[in-house]
């Protein structure tokens, strides 16, 4: 680790009980996240992205959801453990989080500049007029003309693009150490995208604010982060540095994303490629890798048991859980 | 931007009209009454209307004048129902919102007393309250508060539930705010247009019931003025006196009308559902 660790997560199950049975969304994540950097979390729908990052925050709706085991070790502390009284005063202003829909995450009924002051006058509690102060001061900061008349009107007057800024002002309103952006740009158009992503990088990069940054799409990835986790089926099956995963993946899935992305140069094949198969019900998982039925490479022991997560640098903790590079194979 | 429907809205702007004149009609009561509402009179027993008597309304069968009594009555009548009408709110609204926001055990049980209560006629249950709690004024108040608790409980509850699975109840969450934060400031300021039309809905119920109450004797004890007891006065006369029995009838229906009048009126404002639908 060459720079101080902020946040530790380490063997995080989070489980929902269903009619059906148990749901393993996440099974045994670990993670380290330093200070200023980007780390991304990859994966498809269901994979247990936004899971992960509720249970960070104890933000799971229990029930049904239930984190089973695991540490989460923010300033020395095992957040899981931890009194909700103490967690609840680390959100927003130690941790704090941008959702996926600017529509639906505002309050329709509140002016924005309560919005983004909430935090303010909840962890420092100041008075009315100095939070309003801060959030017109904000507003600015996030580019959005004419902050000191627009503080006072509701969400649905602003566009979508706004609104997210809006919600990346109540998120950093305290300057926390830790940013975890939900798919921040799932719900925006391309250009706006662009200016949103821009401005959480130069945000965070001026405060030195870690961020999370959960996504499915690559090219996000690589403009944004420093270090990559591609999770499947609530597992992280590879973990390396961007430049590493874009030109050395090691995973089949990992693979298989990258050559599900559409390029413009038309050398390629007539076809979009696309990963055979759907992500697997994670209902009762059988002792096995998760991905072997979709898997070009599947050997035997794919189908027999789960492949042990294998370091292949220490240095930059890159690693894959796959029975291809297991310590073994590779020797053979 | 609100007040401006509100004054374009002729049904609400009639309701508040009619509620006006009553109130007006209070505040003289104050200051001024035709005659002394409660002194017998034997020598003008059961007279009609008459401008010359001084008895607008005529008197009743003890000669009290009529319009006294009524003018005095209104400010009764308007009393317990405002009170009971914020008793019933507000107990009704903070255990249906906590029952909604919470779930589990909590919302289970509350909902089956709800459920008790509603299946008894609100009259009825009144009726019991009144037994119990005796025959007092400020008892009608409790009993038509505790008759409107599971109301209010259910349409605070009905709403939450609609709303706070929203996505910015769980960003406030992660933001750090307390469950009686989220309450007052999340929760409480959406579900407060329905809220509203109840409880306007609900002030013209209370005057039914109150009145009711007091003509059945439980409710205002006489010789203190309700419209409701002077109804009850009149039954034995009313063949005889129908001035009796016309003028009190009709200072309740203009009232029940004035509120449901407003009722509809802010509902038809306030649903964003109804707003441009003519």
């Amino acid at each position: 680790m060459s720079e101080e660790s902020i946040l530790r997560v380490e063997g995080l199950v989070t489980q929902f009980s269903t009619d059906r049975g148990l749901v393993k969304a996440v099974d045994g994540i670990s993670f380290n996240l330093r200070r200023g950097e980007t780390l991304g979390i990859v994966g498809e729908s269901g994979s247990g992205k936004s899971v992960t990052n509720l249970s960070i925050l104890r933000l799971v709706q229990s029930p049904p959801g239930n984190i089973a085991a695991g540490q989460v070790i923010f300033q020395g502390r095992d957040l899981l453990q931890a009194s909700e009284e103490e967690v609840r005063l680390l959100r927003g202003k130690n941790i704090s989080m941008i959702f996926q829909d600017p529509l639906t995450s505002l309050n329709p009924v509140l002016k924005v500049s309560m919005q983004i002051a909430e935090a303010i006058q909840l962890h420092h509690g100041q008075g009315r007029k100095a939070a309003r102060a801060k959030a017109v001061e904000m507003m600015k900061l996030i580019g959005i003309p004419d902050a000191e008349r627009r503080a006072d009107d509701y969400p649905h007057q602003f566009s979508g693009g706004m609104r997210q800024r809006i919600m990346i002002a109540m998120a950093l309103s305290c300057n926390p150490d830790i940013l975890i952006a939900d798919e921040p740009t799932t719900a925006l158009d391309v250009t706006i995208q662009a200016q949103i992503l821009e401005l959480i990088k130069n945000l965070s990069a001026k405060d030195k604010t870690a961020v999370i940054l959960i996504t499915h799409d690559l090219g996000v990835v690589a403009g944004m982060c420093d270090t990559v986790c591609v999770m499947y089926a609530g597992r992280i099956v590879e973990r390396a540095s961007v430049d590493e995963l874009f030109y050395d993946p090691k995973h089949p899935y990992t693979r298989g994303l990258l050559d599900s992305i559409p390029s413009v140069d038309l050398s390629g094949p007539d076809r979009l490629y696309s990963i055979p198969g759907a992500p697997p019900n994670l209902i009762d998982m059988p002792d096995a890798c998760p991905f072997a039925p979709r898997c070009s490479k599947v050997m035997e022991v794919c189908a027999r048991s789960m492949p042990p997560e294998t370091l292949l640098d220490a240095e930059t903790s890159r690693s894959v859980r796959c029975w291809l590079h297991t310590k073994e194979n590779r020797n053979a | 931007m609100k007040a401006n429907r509100l004054t374009r809205n002729a049904i609400a702007m009639t309701g508040i009209t009619i509620i006006a004149l009553y109130l007006l009609v209070i505040f003289v009561s104050t200051f001024w009454l035709p005659f002394d509402p409660v002194e017998m009179d034997v020598d003008h027993l059961l007279e009609g209307p008459s401008l010359a008597t001084g008895h607008l309304f005529g008197t009743d069968e003890f000669g009290r004048d009529i319009l006294s009594r009524i003018m005095k009555g209104t400010s009764i009548s308007l009393i317990i129902s405002i009170a009971a009408t914020a008793l019933g709110a507000i107990v009704g609204t903070t255990m249906g919102t906590w029952a909604g926001y919470l779930g589990g055990l909590w919302d289970h049980w509350l909902m089956r007393v709800a459920d008790v209560m509603f299946s008894f006629p609100s009259l009825l249950l009144a009726i019991f309250v009144m037994a119990i709690l005796g025959e007092k004024t400020y008892n009608v108040i409790i009993a038509i508060g505790i008759v409107y608790i599971p109301q209010f409980a259910r349409i605070s509850r009905g709403a939450i539930l609609t709303i706070k699975s929203s996505e910015f109840i769980k960003a406030a969450r992660s933001n750090g705010a307390s469950s009686t934060f989220i309450l007052r400031k999340h929760l409480l300021p959406n579900i407060l247009v329905p809220l509203i039309v109840q409880v306007s809905l609900s002030l013209s119920v209370a005057i039914l019931l109150e009145s009711s109450l007091s003509f059945l004797g439980l409710g205002v004890q006489p010789p203190a003025p309700s419209w409701g007891n002077m109804l009850s006065g009149a039954r034995k006369v009313m063949v005889l006196a129908p001035w009796t029995a016309i003028y009190p009838g009709l200072a309740i229906v203009f009232l029940v009308l004035g509120f449901n009048l407003l009722g509809d009126g802010l509902r038809d404002i306030l649903d964003p559902r109804l707003r441009n639908v003519r």
